[in-house]
């Protein structure tokens, strides 16, 4: 219809302009359009005094646009754009060639789809107009003679990798347009900024044409699992998995995680509305060491158009280090023999303890050897730093010395390690700590009282930030947990702080004769984190609950792998993301620092990487140019499978430190997942580069739209409007309106 | 005849005098008098870390009434207690309350009090759910001192009960280099602490209780969970040791005892 009443497509009005070709100054066109209004108002005014304004008004209006009609028509209007010159231009014909295009919607797969809308007819189309180049796209671009070559068998599908390489490549040649025929699903998770960017700079239209069902009928998806990189043996995790449903919504289905054959952690849910994505946790243990391949898996339900994406793979590295936690109390205290007790039961964490029994004799437990710790709370950084937490207990703030004060805050700032302060006669504000640089670590202010610390029972309550907190979770389910904590026995005692300070939160607040108080206060601090835990009184979890109960274990045991278990080495690996996903590509991120834990920049670090089938390499990596102490690399896993790195930092010979990093390949993953055609993207990317994105039924017109480039050799065509139906059709009409009104009115 | 009678009744009353008057004259020699009253100290509401956690148990009945009536949980009570806790506040940095705390089985307050000492248990006599509730205690991580029993017979009636709190763990001689031995005071040179009754100390048991016993029962992860010192007397050591009468060294030997169990317990 657009066609027939305005003669030219759509697009020719969207990149067009308009002139006007009869060379008559423009100004002239509205001094008589308004001549010739004023002159019909006065006619009217004199052949027609007896009618009403309203009458009056309608015939002059309807007489004025006939008029300025017939004059825009005289002036010769039409549109100028600009056009690719035929047969000198290239149009880039690109093909998803992803096993996603191999996925059967209504009527066959969506490959066989866009083969056959380009072998019916568009090819020919094409080359009657350009030269037609056809590429496949996959891992990159490759060039292809004939759509046979389609076969769906890829793993992958880049994007934005084959439209970089298709501009860098076409950046000599007169290319006026590139055809996309994809369902959107690309397995880097989008084009980047700036391929859209050198695109737009070359001014080439990405026209898109779109595969697959935009929206599925039934279907269960895993969107995204979130789990640790990094936990320690036995660690409780949590994986926090987005799901969405087609068609299931309100139904019950099962999620678990498993390593291997062994199920770790599963529960029913309930699944949210049809289309809504939802948000559900789950806890398991970390195991014992090694590399954990989890699988998180949805129940396959009836019907399901794509079985494929109910279950995602994560790759968790489990440590074998038995984190060591240092602890200095004060006086002889239940709640230290507890704490004890407790951290016993967890084999992976290491518990070593001063406790000053009387003025002059500390009990010292849980030592390598009877020298470790002999002279006493240490004195140096290279001392003190080999802990990975610490809690201090009841000690005035005076027993440190002034540099051992320091040594506490920087354990915490610059060693990256937890720092736990507990309640008692001689914390907190009543030993003092308020008047000391240790202050400016904790996550709650001090009031500057004394007498903070009373041996009266209080209230443990969890806050909504602490509903989500592992340290916090006794059970599984979050709701459940709440109501657990609110029949745990009162503490025997409480310290009233301060406020939490800005950035700290506050997990759990205790209610106590004197009001409510912070209970379990946690911040970051520098590398390091820093927790308040306000009493000395959670040994009546232990006493006075049934021995088989094991709440007061649990608790400790969290709450000190929080204080311990992110506190790293002298050398520490990394990689954003250690399983690969179709992508061999593996940054590598090194941080080295001395036994003081300042960043060592001199250093040879080097990762020397095995992998399967005999895969052996050496990494030399160099400093970040950015971050002293930061070393990086980038290599390229060739196959699927295991591997590792291990990692060794030497400066001037001497080791600094090793470490290892684990990670593993795994190909056709991502093109499982977002099964829907990702229109928004083929949208996206048609609307940014000036092209536009296409139903398959529509793509017949394509060949003419896409002339209007202004990319590759073009010429200015002009095409006339004033003999455009639309315009004999509107005079038709005017002049008919006034009849048909002067006929009511009893004029004619 | 009637000479003869007169003779004899003279005879027999000035044995009788003899008799009487050398009974007469112990008591009035004896040093130690547990019925002299015990100032309440001023700081008695003082609330603390630790309190001296005395049990109350019921007693063993015997068809012996003398002997049933000779045991009881609060024999030396309060002195006892109070002298010891004094002298822990001296010599520790423990937050010691002053006085004492009387606890039972019967209800669960004793969970609030994960020391306790039970005086006399050769004469305790818990019923099974005292002794369940007991061993529930104990396996929670609550420490229990045993004092003052003696000889063969008041271990077996000890043991009556300890059995049904334990049916399945044996009480074993506690090694001299387990950790309650060294945790403060090094108590390599033990020895029998006599109570008042061997006064003037010629000899230092009781009954047939001719050595003194350190013995135990200990959790599954090796701590001690009763530590049963037998064949002594810790309480009268610590009640007489501001007495001239009582030996210094006994008293010693009592206050480093009872300091290590209970440092022993506030660690382990």
């Amino acid at each position: 219809m657009f066609e027939f009443l305005f003669k030219y497509p759509s697009s020719v009005f969207a990149k067009g302009k308009l002139v006007l070709l009869a060379g008559w100054p423009s100004w002239l066109l509205l001094v008589l359009a308004l001549l010739a209004a004023v002159g019909l108002a006065w006619l009217m005014w004199k052949t027609q005094p007896s009618w009403s304004k309203l009458r009056s008004g309608l015939l002059w209006a309807l007489q004025a646009a006939v008029v300025c009609t017939l004059l825009l028509m005289l002036w010769q209007p039409a549109l100028s754009v600009s056009a690719l010159k035929p047969q000198q231009n290239i149009v880039a014909i690109v093909v998803d060639n992803s096993s996603s295009m191999k996925r059967t919607d209504a009527d066959g797969t969506r490959l066989d789809a866009a083969k056959k809308i380009l072998d019916s007819g568009l090819l020919k189309d094409l080359e009657k107009r350009f030269q037609v180049r056809l590429y496949s796209i996959d891992q990159g671009l490759h060039r292809i003679a004939k759509t046979d070559a389609l076969t769906g068998d890829s793993t992958v599908s880049k994007i934005g990798e084959g439209l970089k390489q298709l501009t860098a490549e076409s950046s000599g040649l007169p290319v006026g347009a590139v055809l996309l025929l994809s369902d959107g699903a690309d397995s880097a998770g989008g084009i980047d900024r700036q391929t859209i960017v050198d695109i737009r700079s070359q001014r080439i239209p990405v026209h898109t044409i779109g595969f697959g069902k935009e929206q599925l009928t039934k279907d269960l998806e895993i969107r995204n699992v979130d789990v640790p990189l990094r936990a320690l043996a036995d660690a409780r995790l949590s994986a926090v998995v987005r799901l969405r449903n087609r068609g299931y919504g309100g139904q019950k289905t099962r999620l678990e995680i498993r390593d291997g054959v062994k199920i770790l952690a599963a529960k029913d849910i309930t699944l949210a509305k049809d289309g809504q994505e939802q948000t559900e946790s789950l806890l398991f243990s970390a195991g014992i060491a090694g590399a954990r391949h989890l699988n998180v898996g949805l129940k396959l339900m009836d019907g399901e158009e794509n079985k494929a994406n109910n279950s995602m793979s994560r790759f968790v590295v489990v440590e074998g280090r038995k984190p060591r936690v240092l602890y200095i109390e004060g006086e002889p205290r239940w709640e230290f023999k507890f704490i004890r007790r407790a951290v016993e039961e967890d084999r992976s964490l290491q518990l070593i303890t001063m406790l000053r029994v009387t003025q002059n004799k500390i009990l010292r437990q849980g030592g390598a050897n009877a020298k470790e710790l002999e002279g006493g709370f240490p004195t140096t950084a290279e001392e003190l730093f080999q802990y990975d937490g610490l809690i201090i207990g009841s000690v005035d703030a005076g027993y440190f010395s002034l540099t051992q004060q320091e040594l506490i805050r920087q354990f915490a700032d610059r060693r990256g390690g937890g720092v736990l302060f507990l309640g008692g006669r001689s914390s907190l504000g009543d030993g003092g700590y308020d008047k000391t640089g240790m202050a400016e670590m904790l996550p709650v202010s001090l009031t500057g009282n004394k007498g903070t610390f009373e041996r009266d029972l209080a209230i443990p309550i969890v806050t909504p930030s602490g509903k989500d907190s592992l340290i916090l979770r006794l059970l599984e389910d979050p709701d459940k947990n709440v109501e657990r904590w609110k029949t745990m026995p009162k503490l025997a005692d409480f310290q009233a702080t301060g406020k939490a300070k800005p950035g700290a939160v506050v997990l759990a607040e205790m209610s106590t004769p004197k009001g409510v108080f912070p209970l379990l206060t946690v911040q970051n601090y520098g590398r390091g984190r820093v927790a308040v835990f306000a009493t000395s009184g959670s040994w009546r979890w232990q006493m006075t609950q049934p021995k088989e109960d094991t709440t007061h274990e649990m608790f400790w045991q969290q709450l000190l792998r929080w204080v311990s278990s992110a506190t790293q080495g002298q050398v520490v690996s990394s990689t954003p993301n250690p399983l690969l996903a179709d992508d061999g590509k593996l940054p590598i991120r090194v941080d080295v620092r001395e036994k003081n834990y300042l960043p060592v920049a001199d250093a040879d670090v080097t990762a020397r990487i095995l992998g399967p089938a005999g895969v052996a390499a050496q990494v030399k990596l160099t400093p970040d140019p950015v971050t002293p102490g930061v070393y990086v690399g980038l290599w390229n896993a060739p196959a699927v499978g295991d591997y590792v790195a291990e990692v060794e930092a030497l400066r001037n010979g001497q080791k600094v430190g090793s470490d290892a990093l684990l990670f593993r390949r795994e190909d056709g993953v991502t093109e499982n997942f977002y099964s829907e055609q990702n229109k928004e993207l083929l949208e996206k990317l048609a609307e940014e580069t000036g092209g536009k994105y296409w139903k398959p039924e529509d793509a017949k017109k394509l060949p003419t739209e896409i002339s209007f480039s202004e990319a590759g050799i073009t010429t200015r065509e002009t095409y006339d409007l004033w003999n455009m139906p639309f315009f004999f059709l509107l005079l038709l009409a005017m002049r008919a309106g006034e009849w048909l009104l002067r006929r009511k009115w009893g004029a004619v | 005849m009637r000479r003869k009678l007169a003779v004899s009744a003279l005879v027999i009353l000035l044995l009788a005098a003899a008799a009487l008057a050398q009974r007469r004259s112990q008591p009035v020699d004896y040093p130690f008098d547990e019925g002299a009253p015990v100032a309440m100290p001023p700081d008695a509401n003082e609330k603390t870390e630790f309190a001296f956690a005395r049990l109350r148990y019921p007693n063993w009945q015997s068809n012996d009434r003398m002997w049933s009536m000779r045991g009881s949980w609060s024999i030396d009570y309060p002195k006892a207690d109070r002298q010891f806790m004094s002298g822990v506040r001296r010599l520790t940095r423990l937050h010691v309350r002053s006085v004492e705390q009387i606890v039972d089985l019967e209800s669960d307050d004793i969970f609030n009090w994960p020391w306790i000492y039970a005086v006399e248990s050769g004469h305790w006599d818990l019923p099974d759910k005292q002794a369940a509730k007991l061993r529930e205690y104990l396996l929670r991580g609550g420490f229990l001192m045993t004092d003052d029993f003696h000889g063969t017979m008041e271990w077996e009636i000890m043991m009556a009960s300890m059995s049904r709190v334990f049916p399945d763990r044996p009480v074993v001689n506690i090694p001299a280099n387990d950790p309650i031995f060294h945790i403060l005071y090094n108590l390599d040179d033990k020895f029998q602490v006599p109570g008042t009754v061997n006064y003037p100390f010629n000899k230092t048991y009781e009954y047939d209780g001719y050595e003194a016993e350190w013995k135990g029962i200990y959790d599954d992860k090796g701590r001690l969970m009763v530590a049963i010192c037998h064949n002594m007397d810790l309480g009268d050591a610590w009640e007489w040791a501001d007495s001239p009468h009582y030996p210094e060294k006994y008293a010693g030997l009592a206050y480093r005892i009872g300091i290590n169990y209970i440092i022993y317990a506030m660690s382990h």
